[in-house]
């Protein structure tokens, strides 16, 4: 079953049409127990871009060789095998920032997205659309993590990036782990109004 | 049946392939990590004495490694320490010395390990094993560096690890010879950012320097703002001299507690505080038997 979208499209439809925090709702576990700053959203946003994407590319790759009843295990032992090569790496070459990440980048193994695309998409299509759904999977992610990191951030504890833009802590209670689901119900609400204002638009 | 035969070849297929990738990574991985590690505790211990790679410890200067045991024989329980003996050159060994709970003297082995291997846990373990014989169980607990000049010693570092506000908290100490505080560094957390992270900060950290060991006896926190002077001295704002005498002016203070994270601040105040009551407590008990047996040491 040949795809008809083109690579860039794919790619689109996972950053806005289908993004996965905040149009399918999601992996929100770990969209609200991280994205405390951008520095965090950007990294755990990376490391499910990856395993997004090689998992995808793999199960594309064999998905004549997985028997369809026992399709389950084999993803399960895809992305945990692609998670554990990311976690080792990440320990190894970026140590600072492992340190801060160490047990979410091991969570990656249940992120639902994951599956879900696995299980939608890469096992019916070919590899090369899987890869470009995957990456547009994966970049929505991690689009949503920095943009919910930002918000937090610069609430939270008056600062980008790690430096104090504001000089003060606005609102202390955006750190905490309740105020993401907070956030991420603002931008629900922004990504639908602009899609309904866009669809108003075209008729109009 | 042939079903069968098919999921179980490809599973066991494919769980083949994911050991291969997996084993591999980790082979091409480990040393980096454990070279990552091995930087960053060294960099931790030179900062907390003073000293940068730019400013290397002077060669007068010698690092001694002290490994603590729990030894069961049966019911009955002892502490065992792994130390250097006095070494010339490169031949150094070392020896077991145990210790009963009640702070009396046991006996003591030689055990034989190379200077390097005994920093790995696993063939550390297995030389204390061989040295005390089968049918005690060991287990490693912590390990001290003491640091000495000449023949003083300067000071003593100490990891530690204590439950925070979420997971662990773990810290090295620096301490004196007479246990008051050189230094603290957060080397593990997992706080909130911007409530209990700010433990990492240098104005928190930092009260706990010059702090006299009395003060640490009984040390709590207090929920008051910090001082605008004090500050500023926590933060290297203002030269290293004037700063010292801010800190002793105020050695007699309890923590100030971090906004937002009392819990936080408590539980690094009562882990600092347990690290080098217990501390304390055990080097005396070992430099007394010692003194008293005549081992000789390094330190």
């Amino acid at each position: 079953m040949a795809n008809e979208n083109s690579s860039f499209q794919l790619l689109a439809n996972g950053i806005l049409k289908e993004n996965p925090i905040f149009k399918l709702a999601l992996s929100m576990c770990p969209a609200v127990g991280i994205s405390t700053t951008v520095i965090n959203g950007l990294l755990l946003g990376t490391a499910v871009l990856f395993v997004q994407v090689f998992s995808s590319v793999t199960i594309s790759a064999l998905k004549k060789y997985i028997h369809p009843r026992i399709r389950i295990p084999t993803y399960t032992l895809t992305i945990a095998t692609w998670v554990t090569v990311i976690d080792l790496c990440l320990a190894a070459f970026f140590p600072l920032a492992y340190a801060k990440m160490g047990i979410f980048v091991k969570i990656i193994v249940a992120f639902a997205i994951i599956t879900m695309r696995l299980e939608m998409f890469a096992c019916k299509e070919p590899v090369s659309d899987s890869f470009w759904d995957g990456l547009g999977m994966g970049l929505g992610f991690l689009v949503g993590m920095v943009v919910i990191g930002f918000v937090r951030e610069l609430l939270g504890s008056g600062a980008i990036l790690g430096y104090d833009v504001l000089g003060f802590k606005p609102l202390l209670f955006f750190i905490l782990p309740s105020a993401g689901f907070f956030v991420v119900g603002l931008m629900m609400a922004f990504f639908n109004w602009i899609e309904v204002a866009y669809a108003q638009r075209k008729k109009g | 049946m042939k079903d069968i035969l098919t999921i179980i070849l490809r599973l066991t297929a494919s769980c083949l392939i994911a050991g291969l990738i997996m084993g591999m990574t980790f082979v091409f991985t480990n040393k980096a990590k454990k070279a990552n590690e091995h930087a960053r505790e060294e960099k931790v211990v030179y900062s907390l004495l003073g000293y940068s790679k730019a400013n290397p410890i002077p060669d007068s200067m010698g690092l001694h490694e002290i490994f603590r045991y729990v030894i069961s024989d049966g019911e009955t329980q002892s502490i065992g320490y792994l130390l250097p003996s006095e070494g010339h050159g490169e031949a150094k060994s070392f020896n077991f010395v145990r210790i009963g709970l009640d702070g009396k003297y046991i006996d003591s082995s030689s055990v034989s390990i190379t200077e390097e291997k005994v920093k790995e846990q696993k063939e550390r373990d297995a030389a204390v094993q061989l040295a005390l014989g089968a049918g005690k169980a060991i287990r490693f607990v912590d390990q001290t560096i003491v640091v000495t000049e000449g023949d003083g010693r300067l000071a003593y570092l100490l990891g530690g690890k204590f439950p925070g506000f979420k997971t662990h908290i773990a810290i090295m100490l620096a301490l004196d010879p007479s246990y008051s505080i050189l230094g603290l560094e957060v080397m593990e957390h997992e706080e909130d950012p911007g409530l209990g992270a700010e433990i990492e900060q240098e104005y928190f950290k930092n009260q706990f320097k010059l702090k006299p060991f009395e003060k640490i006896k009984s040390i709590e926190v207090v929920k008051a703002p910090l001082p605008n002077e004090y500050f500023d001295a926590l933060e290297g704002k203002v030269d290293e001299s004037a700063a010292v005498d801010i800190m002793k002016q105020y050695s007699d203070q309890d923590i100030y507690a971090l906004t937002g994270a009392t819990i936080s601040s408590a539980a690094v105040s009562s882990g600092v505080r347990a690290m080098t009551k217990k501390f304390a407590y055990r080097l005396d008990i070992l430099d007394r038997v010692l003194n008293e047996q005549q081992i000789a040491v390094p330190f």
